[in-house]
């Protein structure tokens, strides 16, 4: 029994030979676009993963709201509902999650040996940490904008005064920093990731990084209600900054030199990071 | 109906490719990868993985690297498809640079590693699509070739069926189309079969060589079951600690071990022990025959080409009236050469060590 080979086969193997060899430009983003489509699918074959991705901010909200919420509002009578001041927070603490968990898919397809049919394919590595990395910033956009839709209905159905003083756009505004923040922290679960192939040390690092940061912030409360060595340490914190700009958005208005400000520290934060991530992405098999 | 080997065979040196042959597929000379070593504070003691090893591939030959675990056959193989660093030596790829074309030999070649490389949250389908986008094939070309792709791996059922759902030679199957979404000229398979179930070992086998035949490709293989190399490789090298000890056909190698084992059994009656002196007489001065001798069952003979020779044996025998009870020739086989070249026998683990070992596996 042999099998027969159409021809259109003979048109792929030309078409294949006549391509340029290294993929730049326009070749870069698709490679992009298909690791991003391939991370995303797999999200979307994970009911369970998908849903815990959405229900986990709404677990936050409601156990931070409740537990903090009274005694809030009795120290620092504010116009408005805790639930706003929270708000930025959470969605931040939900991209540092999801961040925090981006290495696990690099061990995952490490392990699998799926990587190497990346790395033998003639695509850029890079195209395929950038390619993850929109995968996850997607994610992470979506679950801020989830926290804010929650946050909406539970103002209208509960009467808590949420100003969402800059309406939609500043919501978009406030998923674009998260989704941010999140990708330059994915960085750090990543490098770990990449230099010990390891899911318990990726965990680990990230986990151990993610309350002293966000606690060690505005993002739970306002500055002014901290310990000075805490206002201290918040300067050189990049989630203070993205929660003090994306509070503004909610209780007063746009800002722009706190969203400029948040916008370079996620933007040093995430060189640094993504940076050690390239270099240990390049470094595999080196 | 077997395939002819599209090329000739050197006889020696077997481990570099004929002359004349044009540009070989894969040239390897004096490669040395070494792990470990150097400073720091993870030091660990050196490992010489690879040890200096020389040799090439033709043009539509079917490779293959027969060796124990741990012998350097991955090594090897990572580091021609430009997954790994050597730590010196040269290497070309169908004519191309390692280290400065590594795209260009991405390209052209195909590579399926010990672990099968499939996403098992995507589909068959998916997965051999996927792969298509990656090496930039137009979108119709790349559903055109997924479906032949599914069909010639009979996978056409359980196309769209997620990867987690696949038995283990399905899975397989699949990390094989993988590699060839884009018409590779030249495919590495590490150790394909490892883990299968003998039955799907052969399915697979089938493939390859139907695959070799009907496409012309080129495959350079890495095994550590003897039949596999025999049965597929029209060239092999044998492997040990990181350095070839012998290269050649199989039938070569296998020559060199020594000759086939002619046992002629003889009726056990009163006159065994005169009709075993005869046969003794006769099966020495049998032609080809290079030397006989007795056994307790009858007369033992070893030439070098046992099937034509145990036709004359017999021919003989019964022009003398010596009855024979049972005939057989037994073949050297590879196990005999590895022993010869590295002093110990080869042991096949089926175990593989866990870091190795991805959940993708452990699902099967």
């Amino acid at each position: 029994m042999s099998i027969a080979v159409p021809s259109a086969s003979q048109t792929a193997r030309a078409t294949a030979t006549a391509l340029p060899s290294a993929s730049h430009g326009p070749l870069f983003l698709s490679d992009v676009v298909w690791v991003c489509y391939r991370s995303l699918k797999k999200l979307s074959r994970n009911p369970f993963l998908l849903m815990f991705t959405l229900i986990m901010p709404l677990i936050w909200l409601a156990l931070f709201s409740q537990a903090f919420g009274t005694v809030f509002s009795k120290a620092i009578p504010e116009p408005y509902n805790y639930v706003a001041v929270l708000l930025p927070g959470i969605a931040v603490m939900t991209a540092i999650q999801s961040a925090s968990q981006s290495g696990f898919a690099m061990v995952a397809d490490i392990d699998s040996g799926f990587m190497d049919k990346f790395f033998v394919a003639p695509i850029r590595r890079t195209a395929v940490l950038v390619g993850k990395l929109l995968a996850d910033a997607i994610r992470m956009a979506a679950q801020a904008g989830v926290v804010l839709v929650i946050a909406y209905v539970l103002s209208l159905a509960l009467g808590w005064k949420i100003p969402f003083a800059t309406g939609l756009p500043g919501d978009l505004l406030i998923m674009l920093m998260a989704a941010a923040f999140g990708v330059a922290f994915a960085g750090l679960s990543n490098t770990v990731a990449l230099r010990t192939k390891n899911t318990e040390s990726t965990m680990m690092v990230s986990f151990t990084l993610t309350f002293p940061l966000l606690f060690l912030s505005s993002a739970m409360l306002p500055l002014a209600a901290l310990p000075a060595w805490i206002q201290t340490f918040s300067k050189i914190n990049p989630v203070a900054y993205v929660a003090t700009a994306a509070r503004s958005l909610i209780v007063s208005g746009y800002n722009w030199t706190q969203i400029g400000q948040a916008f370079l520290a996620v933007a040093i934060l995430g060189v640094l990071l993504n940076g050690l991530a390239v270099l240990a992405f390049r470094a595999q098999g080196r | 109906m077997p395939a002819a080997p599209s090329t000739t065979v050197p006889t020696s040196p077997a481990l570099t490719s004929a002359e004349g042959m044009g540009i070989p597929s894969l040239e390897v000379r004096d490669l040395v990868k070494v792990f470990g070593g150097g400073g720091g504070p993870g030091r660990q003691p050196e490992v010489r993985a690879v040890d200096g090893i020389t040799f090439s591939v033709d043009e539509g030959e079917f490779f293959g690297f027969l060796g124990p675990n741990g012998a350097g056959k991955t090594t090897a193989i990572k580091i021609v498809t430009t997954l790994l660093a050597r730590t010196s030596g040269h290497v070309r790829v169908l004519g191309h640079d390692l280290d400065t074309e590594g795209s260009a030999i991405r390209r052209l070649i195909g590579y399926t590693g010990q672990s099968a490389g499939v996403d098992g949250e995507l589909t068959g389908r998916e997965n051999l699509a996927l792969m298509g986008h990656l090496y930039h094939l137009p979108t119709p070309l790349i559903r055109q070739r997924v479906d032949e792709l599914l069909e010639v791996l009979q996978l056409t059922d359980a196309a769209d069926r997620v990867a987690y759902t696949y038995s283990g030679g399905m899975r397989r199957r699949l990390d094989l189309g993988s590699g060839l979404v884009h018409h590779p000229r030249l495919l590495f398979l590490d150790e394909p079969t490892t883990g299968l179930d003998p039955q799907t070992r052969n399915a697979v086998w089938e493939y390859l060589r139907r695959l070799h035949r009907d496409e012309g490709i080129t495959i350079f293989l890495t095994t550590q079951y003897m039949e596999e190399a025999d049965q597929l490789c029209e060239r092999l090298a044998i492997i040990d600690h990181g350095k070839l000890v012998a290269a050649g056909t199989p039938a070569q190698l296998k020559a060199e071990v020594g000759a086939d084992a002619v046992t002629i059994r003889l009726p056990h009656d009163a006159s065994f022990e005169a009709t075993q002196t005869r046969a003794l007489t006769l099966v020495q001065r049998a032609p080809g025959v290079v030397e006989a001798s007795r056994f307790d069952e009858g007369v033992v003979a070893r030439a070098q080409n046992g099937g034509s020779v145990l036709i004359e044996i017999l021919r003989i025998l019964e022009t003398e009236r010596i009855p024979v009870n049972e005939v057989a020739v037994a073949h050297p086989t590879l196990d005999q050469v590895f022993l010869k070249h590295t002093g110990h026998a080869m042991r096949v683990e089926e175990v593989r060590p866990a870091s190795r070992m991805g959940w993708a596996n452990r699902r099967r």
